[in-house]
C-alpha cells in the first residue's frame, strides 16, 4: 500500500498542479461594483456589465455592432409587429432548471414592471408562448428596434425567483431601496455564478460549470471584482500587478499606461453623453429658455474635453453621437462667455441667483472634476453653484428624488438609436409609462413628445432621420439640457489578455469570451 | 494674572530662549496662522470667485519648472486655479477645522476625565461606559449619521455652508474619549500621591484640588496627545470630504486639497499634491515640536528633578 501511494504520488503531484495551473483567475478593478444582484433593479452601464456575465441576452451587440444570437438560436420576423425567437435547447440555469420560452415570458413581465426598465419594454405586449422553446415576442405598434431592445432581454430563472423566500415576501419583486430577494440572489444562464459578495469591498464570480455556451473561446474561471473609486490606485494596482483589467482608465494616465511594457491600453471613441439637467420645477429662473441658453453658452465644454478629458472624449452639442441617425451636424458646440452673460442680462437675471448641484464621483469619467468646473463657470454669468458629490450608491437614490437644481447625468443610447436618450432624458416624465423617467430637469414639449412616440413605429429610415434630426434641433434650440461631451472608453490589462476582441462601444465587455493566454 | 515681566522670568520664557527648535517652530507656527488669517490680504487670487478660474490654465506646472507662467507661482490645479491661494486657503479652512475640533475634544475629555478619575464610583464607571460606547463605532459612521439627519433639515444646497461647525462637532464628539482616557488613567496615577493627600488635609475643595494640583500634572500627555489630535482632525476632515460629507469639493481644506491631487501624481502634475502635502508636514511638524517643547517645559518631573 505504502509502495503503491509512494510511486503515485508525483503523478497525483503533477496532476494537481497542472490543475492549479489552468484555473485562471482574473483580477479586475473597477471604479464601482453593481450596487445588487437584480439585473432589473437598475438600468445603469454597471447593471448591465453585470448582467452580462451572470445573465445572457436573447441576442448581444457585436465589436462591429451588429446582432448576433445567444439564447436564441435564431429569430425570424412574422409580421411588423411580431419577431419569433427560438430558443437554444439545453440551456441550464445555474439551479439546475432549464431554459424555456415561459422564463422568458417571466422575464418581460418583470421588464415592463420595473420603473427602470419599463421605458424600453414600454412598446411591448406580453410575449406568447408557441412551444416549449420558442416565443412570439410582439410589440403594440411597429416598432422597428425591437431587436436592439431584445439585447436587454436576458432570461431570469422564473422557478427560481417565484414563491416567498423566509421573509415572506414574493421572490420576484423588485426593490430599489431595501431588500428583495433578487438583490442579494441571483440565478441566472451566464458563464458565471456569484460566489461571494461584499458590497464595495469585493464580489466572486466562479465559472458555472454547466455553462451551454461550449464554443466560446473564452477560458477565466475565476474573476475577482475590487471596486477601486481612486483613479490613481486603481493604476497603480494594474502597474504593480495587483489586479489584472482595469476600467475605466483615467485620461490623465493614459499615456503612461501606454507607454508601460507590462500592460496594455484598448480606447474606443464613446457614445454615451455626459448632461447637465436643469430642474425647471426646483428653479423658476430655469423655466426662462435664455437663462437654460446662458447656462450652455456659459459652460466652456471645449475646455473640459481639452483639459480635464486630456482630449479622451469628443466635445458635443446634442445627444447622438456622429453615426446615430439623429446626429445633426448643424448643432455645434456653443461657448461664448459674452453672450451668456447678455443672456442672462436680456432674461433680467443680470444680478445672478444660487442654485445646488449634485454629481457622482465614480460613475463617469472624472465626473467630479467636470461638475465642479461647469460648477465655476456658471459662477462666471453670476450663478453661485453649491455643489456636492457623491458615490453612485448614494448618487442614483438622490437624483431619484431631485434633491439639487442641477444634476448630472450620462447617458448612453440602450438601442443604439437617437430615440432613446429622448424617451428617458426629455420626454415629459410619466410614471404610468416610464417615459422620461431620468428626467430630473423635467423639460416638457408636446411637440419632442409626440415626435419621439412617432418614431418609434415609423420603419421607413429617411423620414426616422428627418424626425431624430429635428428632435436634436428642438431641444438645441430651446437649451433642454447642457450637453458636455462624449466620454471615451477605456480598458487596460496585462498583456496576455486579450481585451480588444470582448470590449464593444456599449462598454459591456464580454468577460466569457476573454482568453487569458 | 502674569504680568509680561512675570512671563519674562518665568521658567516657560527661560527655556524657550535656549531652545532653538521651539523658536523656530513658534516662528513657522504663527506665520503660517497669520498667513492663513489674513488669507485675501495675502493670497494672489481668490480661489473662491468663479471670476478668477479659467479651465484653459489647468495643470500649469510651478514658475521653476518648464512652461510654468508667473502668473502662478506654484502652477495650478486640475481646475485651473491657483496652487499657492488654493492651499493658503485650504490651511485656512484645516486650521480651524483642526484646532476647532481639538479644542472640542480637549475640553470634552479633560474635564471628564479628570472628574471622573478624582471621584470614581459610579461618575467613573458611567464616563468610560459612554466612551467605550463612543469608541466602539467609528467617528465616519457618527458623520454619515449625523450628515444624514443635517442634510434632512437644511437641504443638499445649505449643506456647504454649514460644513464647517458640522465637521467640527462630528471631529469633536466622536473623539472625546482619547482625551477622557488619558487623562483618566494619569489622575488615577496622581490622586493617591503626598501632595494631594496634603490638599485635602489642608482642607481644599475637590474642584481646586484637581483643577490646580491635579491638572497640571496631567498636562504633558495632554500636549503630547493634542499635537497627534490636530494632525489626526485634519485627516478625518480628509477622509469625511472624500466621502461627500465634509467640505464641498471648490472649497477644498489642504486634506482634501491633497486628497483630489493624488490622482495626478502618475501624470506628471506632482505639484497638486505634493506641495499642500508639504504644507501640512510643516504645519504639522512645527505644532508638534511646540508640544514636544511644552511638554518638556510644563512637566514638573523633569525640570524639578
Amino acid at each position: 500500500m505504502q509502495k503503491l501511494f509512494t510511486r503515485l504520488f508525483p503523478i497525483l503531484l503533477v496532476l494537481l498542479l497542472a490543475g492549479f495551473v489552468q484555473a485562471k483567475t482574473m483580477k479586475l478593478a473597477m471604479d464601482a461594483d453593481p450596487v445588487s444582484l437584480d439585473p432589473h433593479m437598475q438600468l445603469s452601464g454597471g447593471m448591465l456589465q453585470y448582467s452580462h456575465m451572470v445573465f445572457d441576452p436573447l441576442v448581444r451587440w457585436t465589436k462591429e455592432t451588429s446582432i448576433e444570437g445567444r439564447l436564441a438560436e435564431k429569430w425570424e420576423r412574422k409580421d411588423e409587429k411580431t419577431v419569433r425567437f427560438f430558443l437554444k435547447k439545453g440551456v441550464k440555469f445555474h439551479s439546475g432548471n432549464e431554459l424555456t420560452a415561459a422564463d422568458v415570458i417571466w422575464t418581460v413581465k418583470r421588464l415592463k414592471d420595473s420603473v427602470d426598465f419599463k421605458g424600453i419594454f414600454e412598446q411591448f405586449e406580453i410575449p406568447v408562448q408557441v412551444d416549449k422553446y420558442t416565443v412570439d415576442i410582439i410589440t403594440k405598434v411597429p416598432y422597428p428596434l425591437l431587436i436592439n431592445t431584445a439585447t436587454y432581454i436576458f432570461p431570469m430563472d422564473s422557478q427560481f425567483y417565484s414563491g416567498t423566500d423566509a421573509k415572506g415576501t414574493d421572490k420576484g419583486v423588485i426593490n430599489k431601496t431595501g431588500y428583495s430577494f433578487a438583490n442579494d440572489n441571483a440565478s441566472g444562464t451566464g458563464k458565471y455564478t456569484v460566489v461571494e459578495r461584499q458590497q464595495g469591498v469585493k464580489v466572486v464570480f466562479k465559472e458555472f460549470k454547466g455553462y451551454w455556451d461550449e464554443a466560446s473561446p473564452g477560458n477565466v474561471e475565476e474573476i475577482v471584482l475590487t471596486p477601486i473609486k481612486n483613479d490613481a490606485t486603481r493604476v497603480a494596482a494594474l502597474l504593480s500587478g495587483d489586479v489584472d483589467f482595469i476600467m475605466p482608465v483615467p485620461p490623465q494616465d493614459m499615456d503612461r499606461i501606454e507607454k508601460a511594457s507590462n500592460v496594455k491600453l484598448v480606447t474606443m471613441s464613446g457614445t454615451r453623453i455626459i448632461t447637465l439637467q436643469l430642474n425647471q420645477q426646483r428653479v423658476e429662473a430655469f423655466k426662462n429658455e435664455k437663462v437654460r441658453q446662458a447656462i450652455v453658452y456659459a459652460i466652456n465644454n471645449a475646455g473640459i474635453a481639452k483639459k480635464l478629458m486630456k482630449g479622451r472624449a469628443t466635445v458635443g452639442g446634442q445627444n447622438s453621437p456622429n453615426g446615430y441617425l439623429g446626429y445633426n451636424a448643424d448643432l455645434t458646440p456653443r461657448y461664448d462667455l459674452k453672450k451668456a452673460k447678455q443672456l442672462m442680462k436680456d432674461a433680467g437675471y443680470e444680478k445672478g441667483f444660487e442654485i445646488s448641484m449634485i454629481a457622482p464621483n465614480n460613475r463617469y469619467v472624472n465626473d467630479e472634476k467636470i461638475a465642479e468646473a461647469a460648477a465655476s463657470m456658471l459662477g462666471k454669468i453670476g450663478i453661485k453653484v453649491n455643489l456636492k458629490t457623491m458615490p453612485k450608491a448614494q448618487y442614483w437614490d438622490k437624483f431619484d428624488e431631485q434633491v439639487a437644481d442641477v444634476q448630472m447625468i450620462g447617458w448612453h443610447s440602450d438601442t443604439e438609436d437617437t430615440g432613446n436618450f429622448f424617451e428617458f432624458l426629455l420626454m415629459c416624465p410619466n410614471k404610468e409609462t416610464g417615459y422620461g423617467q431620468y428626467n430630473s430637469g423635467h423639460y416638457c414639449n408636446a411637440e419632442v413628445d409626440a415626435l419621439t412616440l412617432a418614431v418609434q413605429s415609423e420603419t421607413d429610415d429617411v423620414k426616422r432621420t428627418a424626425m431624430l434630426k429635428k428632435m436634436e434641433k428642438i431641444a438645441y434650440d430651446e437649451a433642454a439640457f447642457v450637453p458636455l461631451h462624449w466620454q471615451d472608453l477605456s480598458w487596460a490589462g496585462k498583456t496576455n489578455l486579450q481585451i480588444a476582441p470582448i470590449v464593444n462601444v456599449m462598454n459591456f465587455p464580454y468577460f466569457g469570451d476573454l482568453v487569458i493566454e | 494674572m502674569m504680568t509680561f515681566a512675570g512671563f519674562k522670568d518665568s521658567f516657560l520664557w527661560y527655556s524657550f530662549k535656549r531652545d532653538k527648535i521651539a523658536i523656530i517652530s513658534l516662528l513657522v507656527l504663527v506665520l503660517l496662522v497669520m498667513v492663513a488669517v489674513f488669507a485675501p490680504l495675502v493670497a494672489p487670487y481668490d480661489p473662491y470667485d468663479p471670476e478668477m478660474i479659467d479651465i484653459m490654465n489647468s495643470e500649469i506646472p510651478p514658475v521653476w519648472e518648464d512652461g510654468g507662467e508667473k502668473a502662478f507661482v506654484l502652477g495650478t490645479d486640475s481646475q485651473g486655479r491657483d496652487m499657492l491661494s488654493t492651499m493658503i486657503y485650504g490651511m485656512r479652512v484645516s486650521l480651524i477645522i483642526g484646532f476647532g475640533a481639538v479644542a472640542l475634544q480637549a475640553i470634552l475629555g479633560v474635564f471628564i476625565g479628570l472628574f471622573a478619575g478624582y471621584h470614581g464610583g459610579f461618575l467613573d464607571s458611567f464616563f468610560m461606559r459612554a466612551a467605550d460606547v463612543q469608541l466602539s463605532f467609528s467617528y465616519l459612521m457618527v458623520a454619515i449619521f449625523m450628515s444624514a439627519i443635517l442634510q434632512a433639515i437644511v437641504g443638499v444646497a445649505r449643506f456647504g455652508e454649514i460644513a464647517v461647525p458640522f465637521l467640527i462637532l462630528v471631529i469633536g464628539f466622536s473623539q472625546w474619549p482619547q482625551y477622557a482616557r488619558t487623562v483618566r488613567a494619569s489622575v488615577l496615577a496622581e490622586r493617591n500621591k503626598e501632595y494631594v493627600e496634603a490638599a485635602r488635609v489642608a482642607g481644599f475643595p475637590s474642584a481646586q484640588i484637581i483643577i490646580k494640583q491635579i491638572f497640571p500634572n496631567t498636562l504633558s500627555p495632554i500636549l503630547v496627545l493634542s499635537t497627534i489630535q490636530v494632525a489626526n482632525a485634519v485627516m478625518s476632515e480628509a477622509a469625511l470630504s472624500f466621502l461627500g460629507l465634509g467640505m464641498p469639493i471648490d472649497r477644498p481644506s489642504l486634506g482634501s486639497l491633497i486628497n483630489s491631487g493624488f490622482e495626478f501624481i502618475f501624470s506628471g502634475a506632482w505639484w497638486i499634491t505634493a506641495l499642500p502635502g508639504l504644507l501640512l508636514v510643516i504645519l504639522v511638524l512645527s505644532i508638534n515640536m511646540l508640544g514636544d517643547f511644552l511638554r518638556d517645559v510644563f512637566n514638573p518631573k523633569l525640570y524639578k528633578g
